[in-house]
This record gives C-alpha cells, structure tokens and sequence, in this order.
C-alpha cells in the first residue's frame, strides 16, 4: 500500500526538479550565451506486488528526474556595435582562467580591457591563452575576424582560441554562464573549422520562451497529476482504517 | 459467512495493487517513451455448491479475485519536436538497443547525449547500438543519420526500470528513427485517472461489504437469542 504512495510521491519530486530548471531558464532568457537546461526522466525498478497480485505481476517505484545537461542549440545574434563585444557561431567555446588559476569555459562574449589592457569577461576571467591590447590602442580600433585574429592599427595583437569539448553535456556548471570541464567531458581541443567569431555582436539565449512555457504547463499538470495519486492512496488507507468501526 | 469477509478483502487487495500501478502511471506522466502496464483480473477457482442432502447442485461460488496477467501496452505515444541533434523517436513499432551493465536492453526513451570518445550513450551511459549491434559514432558536426541507429523488434517485453525493456528480439523492427524529436510518455490523463477513481470506489465497496458482513455478524453473536 505504502509503495503507491511513496510511487506518486517520486512523481511530484521529479515534476518539482523539472520546474527548477525551467524556471531557471526562464529567470534566464535574456542572458547572453546561455543554454536551456534539459531534465531527463526515468521510471524506478519494478517490484512484486503485494497479495492481490498473481505471481510475476510487479509494480514500479514510480519516476525520477535528472539533468541531461543542456540544449547547445546555436543562440539568436545581438548586434551590440560593441568592439570588444564577440558572439561564437557554431560549437566552441572560449578559454578563460579564473581568479583562482583554474581554466574554464564560456560563450558569453561580453569582453572588457582591464587597467593593463588585458581583455577579460565581466566577471573578471582572462582569455587564456592572454591577449593584450596594446597600449595606445582604443578598443574601436580592434578589429576581430572570424577566425578569431585580433588586428589593430593595422598589426596582429593575438588571437582568441576558440575549444571544445567531446562530450558537453558533461561539462560542470560553474556559474555566471562558465563551465569546467570534467574527467568525463575531455579536455579541451581547438574548435573546428565552421566554429567563428562574430564582432560586435553577442549571442542571446536560446530559451525559446514559448517552449519554455508550455513545458511548465506540462509539468505543473504532471505535478497535479501525482498529487491527485497521493491523494487517493491516502483515501484508500482511510477506508481501510474504516473497517473496524 | 465468514468466507465472504475474506472474498471481500481479496477484492481490496486486488484494488490496492491497480492503485499502485496507476501511481506509477501518473508518476511518469513527463517520462519519455513510457508504457503503461495494462492488467486484467481473474477470480480464484470457483467452488461448486450442491444441497448436502440431495446432492443438487446449486451452482458456483467465487472466492474472490487477483491480478492474473500484467501486458505493457506499447502503442505508441505522441512525438515532440526538440530540434536536438541527439534525440530520437521511434516511428511506428520498435525498440532502440542499448548495452547496458547486464547485456543487451531495450529502450524508447532516445534522449541520447555523445560520450567523452564520441559514441551515442543514453542519459544513464549505457551505449546505444547500431543496426548490426554495433556502438555509434557520433559525426565531427555532432549529428548522426536516422539510418545508423537500429531499431529492434521485441517479441516479449519486460518493464525493467530506468526506461529500459528486457525481452526476446525478433529482427529489424517495423518503425523509423526520427531524429530531433522525442516520444512523449504514453499515459493518457483522462484514462488513468478516471480507473483511478473506479478503482477508488471498488476499494471502497469492498469495505462496505466488510463491515456489513461485520454487523450481520455483530448480530448473530449478540442478539440470537435475546428477547
């Protein structure tokens, strides 16, 4: 009896995760370069039923929810007329190190110089490898090209390397639209060819806002659905206890 | 009299365990390519009943009923666009084959991801395979064609849990991959939760017959007799 109960109990519980991750989206549609959350479901083990049951007839433990990690879906383009503003075409990702010396991953191109001239994101991450502008040098004389070459004054001054992983959906979030790679990701390779660079322009979120609303109706109904189960599970232990007057 | 107490409660266990399945049924309302069991129910072996006197038969007499048989109804269920590379449908009949920690499984859920050395792994990790039981790799732009992922036949399947089905396969199955697209769970609300409420309802005149019985009892041991 008890196991139908705790069955549609999962089924909330995994309804509930699949409502973080959207509304997560959601909170997230206007941020550059990110990436719809995917929430995978599965159905637990099966067991044998209980005495109103013939030999052989099992029961499942319900459902449990799980991050298939994101959809890498190519994002809208934003002209911004930023010089120092870049937007990936393609898989890839760019290379930064982070404040604590560990490298990580991001498609938000929102770039900045620091005091030094070393371009970084806004959090403070710094390309890697480095590229510095120069001295001298306003940003609105950066040019970036496609393959990620950086031209000012009419001299090269770096190049952004542009990587990616074997297995992205085992990337580790790290927050602020970084990832870090893991063992099961692999490590960074350079980006193929067809991955570019876009100047002045930054790549918008891929939530479709539209998907992203009718999946909270699915699930607010599948949330409804399991409470309504716990519910009768709980009338029918009622009425069992109604047996002895 | 006693003996219908007990058929009474067999009917509410029986309900119990119909209440268990449609929970799980509604639990994986959001679960990709679920299928729902279906169950029928029989009742124990009739008793005959004749005059103890004459030896006329009077007719049968139940003792009550159990869940005999349990099918998973593989109808197929709805197919949603996710525009993913990796995710599949089945079209039509079939199974996706995948090599799980205890041999070969089977599965409708293609929510599929690339592993770290480029094959197509489900969600649990487990590697999918190809029409000749072979692993498959996913190409350098991160698609795969329809035409490599296998589609099996399965002549006996058995729910095994973590969306994965056991069973006897019998060649190439009948559907087609769709690639970018996932099949949705195949409950139907309405359905279910309408057995639900049925099946609410039988539970809750097994106990009425339970406790009518009790008080025709109650009566015959306390006031048989009495003035």
């Amino acid at each position: 009896m008890l196991e139908g109960l705790r069955a549609a109990a999962t089924g909330m519980t995994a309804q509930q995760r699949n409502m973080d991750s959207l509304s997560n989206d959601i909170a997230n549609v206007n941020t550059s370069g990110y990436k719809h959350e995917r929430t995978s479901f599965r159905d637990l083990v099966a067991t044998q039923t209980g005495l109103g049951g013939a030999q052989g007839i099992t029961a499942g433990a319900g459902a449990a929810a799980g991050s298939a990690g994101r959809a890498w879906g190519q994002g809208a383009l934003r002209i911004t007329d930023q010089p120092l503003d870049v937007a990936i075409q393609g898989d890839g990702f760019l290379q930064v190190k982070r404040a604590d010396g560990s490298t990580a991953l991001t498609r938000n191109g929102s770039l900045q110089i620091d005091a030094r001239g070393r371009v970084r994101t806004p959090d403070g991450a710094l390309l890697q490898p480095p590229v510095t502008v120069p001295a001298g040098v306003s940003p609105d004389e950066v040019k970036i090209s496609a393959d990620g070459t950086l031209v000012a004054q009419g001299r090269p001054i770096g190049r952004m390397t542009l990587v990616s992983v074997a297995a992205p959906h085992e990337l580790q979030d790290a927050g602020n639209g970084v990832y870090t790679t893991t063992a099961a990701s692999g490590r960074p390779r350079a980006a193929g060819a067809d991955t570019t660079l876009a100047q002045g322009a930054l790549e918008a979120s891929n939530v479709d806002l539209g998907d992203a609303m009718v999946d909270m109706m699915a699930a607010q109904r599948g949330f409804q659905m399991a409470s309504q189960a716990v519910r009768t599970q709980d009338q029918m232990l009622s009425i069992a206890n109604g047996i002895k007057q | 009299m006693e003996r219908g107490l007990y058929i009474a409660a067999s009917g509410m266990l029986t309900e119990q365990v119909r209440q268990d399945l449609i929970s799980h049924d509604l639990a994986n309302a959001s679960t990709p390519g679920y299928k729902a069991d279906r169950v029928t129910t029989k009742s124990f072996g009739d008793l005959m009943l004749s005059n103890t006197q004459t030896g006329q038969p009077i007719g049968a007499l139940g003792l009550g009923a159990r869940i005999e048989s349990q099918v998973t109804d593989l109808t197929p269920g709805p197919l949603r666009e996710t525009g993913v590379p990796t995710d599949f449908a089945v079209e039509g009949e079939g199974f996706f084959s995948v090599r799980s920690s205890g041999g070969v499984r089977y599965t409708r859920d293609g929510q599929f991801q690339t592993s770290s050395n480029g094959t197509l792994v489900t969600a649990a990790g487990d590697e999918v395979l190809g029409p000749k039981g072979q692993p498959i790799k996913v190409g350098a732009d991160g698609t795969v064609a329809a035409s490599e992922v296998g589609v099996t036949k399965l002549t006996t399947a058995k729910r095994e849990g973590d969306n994965l089905f056991s069973g006897a396969p019998s060649g190439a199955g009948p559907g087609t991959v769709r690639v970018g697209a996932l099949e949705g769970s195949a409950v139907d609300p309405i359905t279910t939760m309408v057995d639900m409420l049925g099946s609410l309802r039988a539970f809750e005149a097994g106990q009425r017959v339970i406790t009518t019985i009790d008080s025709t009892l109650a009566k015959a041991t306390n006031q048989v007799g009495t003035i």
